[in-house]
């Protein structure tokens, strides 16, 4: 999982892949299934699948013309490289595709703020390098650009802290329950999804919270050495927020124009209304966290269950009305059924 | 058993790639196995039309050529498929290595591979594994939406085409018609700017706001593409990021701290309240009544009756 490409198998990238390995394999007699499993960023399977292929592959099935190319599992062997001229082996021009996917992914990550420095001098050397090397292909690859956001100086310290295994002191924004909190966290890895987040371990709650870095009002590195416990990586790609199967179900009937919601939390089920509305279910570890949504809607939704949670809502608004006819409601306690429960899984809000 | 496309495609372009002269269809029929097992007539064109546009797809450039008696010949010459000389060294490696790893879209991901791979048959240095990483930084562009690829594609191939498209607001869909000139993401989401038919001007479309299927238009575009093409200043006001007057307000002392952070000014009155001066930009009133009793409007007026306005929306319940 970490570490490989999102591969499918299809035949076109396959003959993409096998194009390449021919021209690969010419220049190394007897190469390692492994060193070029790893080259090419494929599991040994997949060379096996590949090296399966090549010698029915030819410039004619007749006349002994097909590529005699096998494997004895170890190493690879090609005993009659000559079938192909010297100029048909050659490696191939990018793709439209392929060159638009390269450069617009090296231009983002080289946007990235917290990005080492020799790195990124490395990543543009290397954009002009393959924009120069791609010629007319690298044209379409300006219809695409992708901007990761993240807050420089943050990230630079939670990269360093990653990298030093060292322990960080931050003042981190809590839209849930909308307080600042200290906590001590040992940095796990920095993730950019739209925003930039860093996986760690928090002291505090002794779990696995997930930070956002536009969030963090304030950052230090501390002397202690970072020592988070072994824990599994999430594969991330099914998105940051994953809530889980115990968490109570928060049920919210929107109007036209409250369809947003449906598009910024992640949610169960998403039922169309006859008004044009939605009734949307989700779950969520700490309900009380939505009274924010619950004020945001205002007349265009409301929540359906828990009541509790539609209450707090209805108090929070009279007594937020309560300022408005001169009568202060200073000094009034937050409302109730606000979980203590430190969590940073409601990351969602415009 | 039938022969896998791969291994079909694989021939096809060996033959084009090794041949110095063009070959015509009756010539690489014979020459491969899965064209003579095709059957009929009709269906060898068809498998050997699609196969040819597959083999475009991934970059190689094929020529058609007539001949002096009218037959049509097939070829991919070495000069105009040949890689030009590309040197990158181990750092270089390991930097497109840790940038073709972070699409989340299967075509763009194989595409990056299939990038990779050839640069590597060119002879990327190995010394470094550049799927292995350097860096605790694990960039991701994600793509969740369905009609990314779709439009992607046609703005590729300056392709006019036709979605519908449900705006923030609106119950039902309405059809678009698009000249498609750029995708950005941002802040996770993709957006899509181009030429509104129907309106005759320039628009930008969230693309998880487009439902069903995008289909293409054969016309080519009627409208010039600019040169730059700004999609985040679009939505950045959308977002009421471009606020040119400001707003005062009350928030109760150590709430609110995104407030703050957006804040130009900051009066403690000393009461347990704050005093602030923040942008008043689209969303404004909504965003306040997020923070419930902890924020009094102060001025403008009409922010002050938006916020009172959707407090008594809530209260009544």
């Amino acid at each position: 999982m970490a570490g490989k490409p999102v591969r499918p198998v299809n035949a076109i990238d396959q003959t993409r892949r096998m194009l390449s390995l021919v021209t690969y394999l010419r220049e190394r007699p007897g190469a390692r299934v492994e060193d070029v499993a790893r080259a090419f960023g494929i599991t040994e399977d997949e060379l096996v699948s590949d090296l399966d292929v090549l010698p029915m592959c030819g410039t004619s099935f007749r006349g002994g013309d097909l590529l005699d190319i096998d494997t004895d599992g170890e190493r690879i062997w090609w005993h009659n490289p000559a079938a192909l001229g010297a100029d048909a082996a050659e490696p191939l021009r990018l793709a439209a595709d392929e060159a638009t996917a390269l450069l617009v992914a090296a231009r983002a990550v080289a946007t990235l703020p917290g990005l080492r420095e020799s790195d990124r001098q490395a990543l543009l050397r290397a954009t002009a390098k393959v924009e120069t090397a791609a010629g007319e292909a690298a044209g379409a690859s300006a219809r695409l650009s992708v901007t990761f956001e993240s807050e420089g100086g943050v990230f630079a310290d939670v990269d360093r802290a990653i990298s030093e295994r060292r322990r960080l002191w931050i003042r981190y924004y809590s839209p849930a329950r909308d307080e600042v909190t200290e906590r001590e966290i040992d940095p796990i890895r920095l993730v950019s999804v739209g925003h930039t987040y860093v996986e760690a371990w928090c002291r505090r709650s002794e779990a696995r919270r997930t930070f956002r870095l536009d969030r963090v009002a304030e950052i230090r590195i501390l002397d202690e050495p970072s020592a988070p416990p072994e824990v599994e990586l999430r594969d991330l790609s099914e998105g940051l927020v994953q809530p889980a199967a115990e968490d109570p179900e928060v049920v919210v009937e929107v109007g036209p124009g409250g369809r947003w919601v449906a598009e910024y939390y992640p949610h169960d089920s998403a039922d169309e209304l006859p008004d044009g509305g939605l009734r949307i279910t989700l779950r969520t570890p700490d309900p009380a966290s939505l009274r924010r949504l619950a004020l945001r809607l205002g007349r265009d939704g409301r929540i359906v269950s828990p009541p509790e949670l539609a209450d707090s809502a209805r108090r929070a608004a009279r007594e937020a009305l309560a300022a408005y006819d001169g009568v202060e409601a200073a000094g009034t306690p937050r409302g109730p059924g606000e979980s203590e429960h430190a969590h940073d899984r409601q990351e969602r809000g415009l | 058993m039938a022969i896998a496309k791969a291994e079909r495609l694989m021939n096809l372009a060996l033959c084009l790639l090794g041949t110095r002269r063009p070959l015509s269809k009756r010539e690489l029929r014979q020459s491969i196995e899965a064209y003579l097992e095709a059957g009929s007539d009709d269906s060898f064109n068809r498998m050997f039309e699609r196969d040819k546009d597959d083999l475009r797809e991934l970059g190689l450039v094929i020529e058609t050529v007539e001949s002096l008696d009218g037959e049509v010949g097939y070829l991919a010459r070495r000069d105009s498929n040949r890689l030009p000389p590309i040197t990158l060294d181990a750092e270089e490696a390991a930097a497109l290595g840790l940038a073709a790893k972070v699409w989340q879209q299967a075509r763009l991901a194989g595409a990056a591979s299939g990038a990779l791979q050839k640069l590597r048959a060119a002879g990327l240095p190995e010394e470094v594994d550049p799927y292995e990483p350097h860096s605790a930084l694990e960039p991701r562009i994600p793509v969740h939406e369905a009609a990314f690829e779709p439009l992607m594609l046609a703005c590729r191939d300056r392709r006019p085409v036709v979605f519908d498209y449900r705006k923030a607001n609106a119950a039902q869909p309405e059809a678009r018609h698009v000249e498609p000139w750029a995708l950005e993401c941002w802040r996770g989401h993709w957006y899509l700017a181009g030429f509104d038919r129907d309106r005759g001007a320039e628009r930008v479309f969230r693309l998880s706001r487009i439902t069903g299927k995008v289909r293409s238009r054969g016309a080519r575009f009627t409208a010039p593409v600019p040169d730059v093409v700004t999609v985040r200043e679009t939505v950045a006001s959308w977002a009421g990021e471009t606020a040119d007057r400001s707003a005062l307000i009350r928030l109760r002392t150590g709430a609110g701290y995104p407030l703050r952070a957006k804040a130009t000014s900051v009066r403690e009155l000393g009461d347990g309240w704050d005093e602030l001066e923040i942008p008043y930009g689209h969303g404004l009133d909504a965003w306040l009544v997020e923070f419930g009793p902890d924020v009094v409007v102060l001025e403008p007026a009409e922010l002050r009756a938006d916020v009172v306005d959707r407090l008594r929306a809530v209260a009544k319940g």
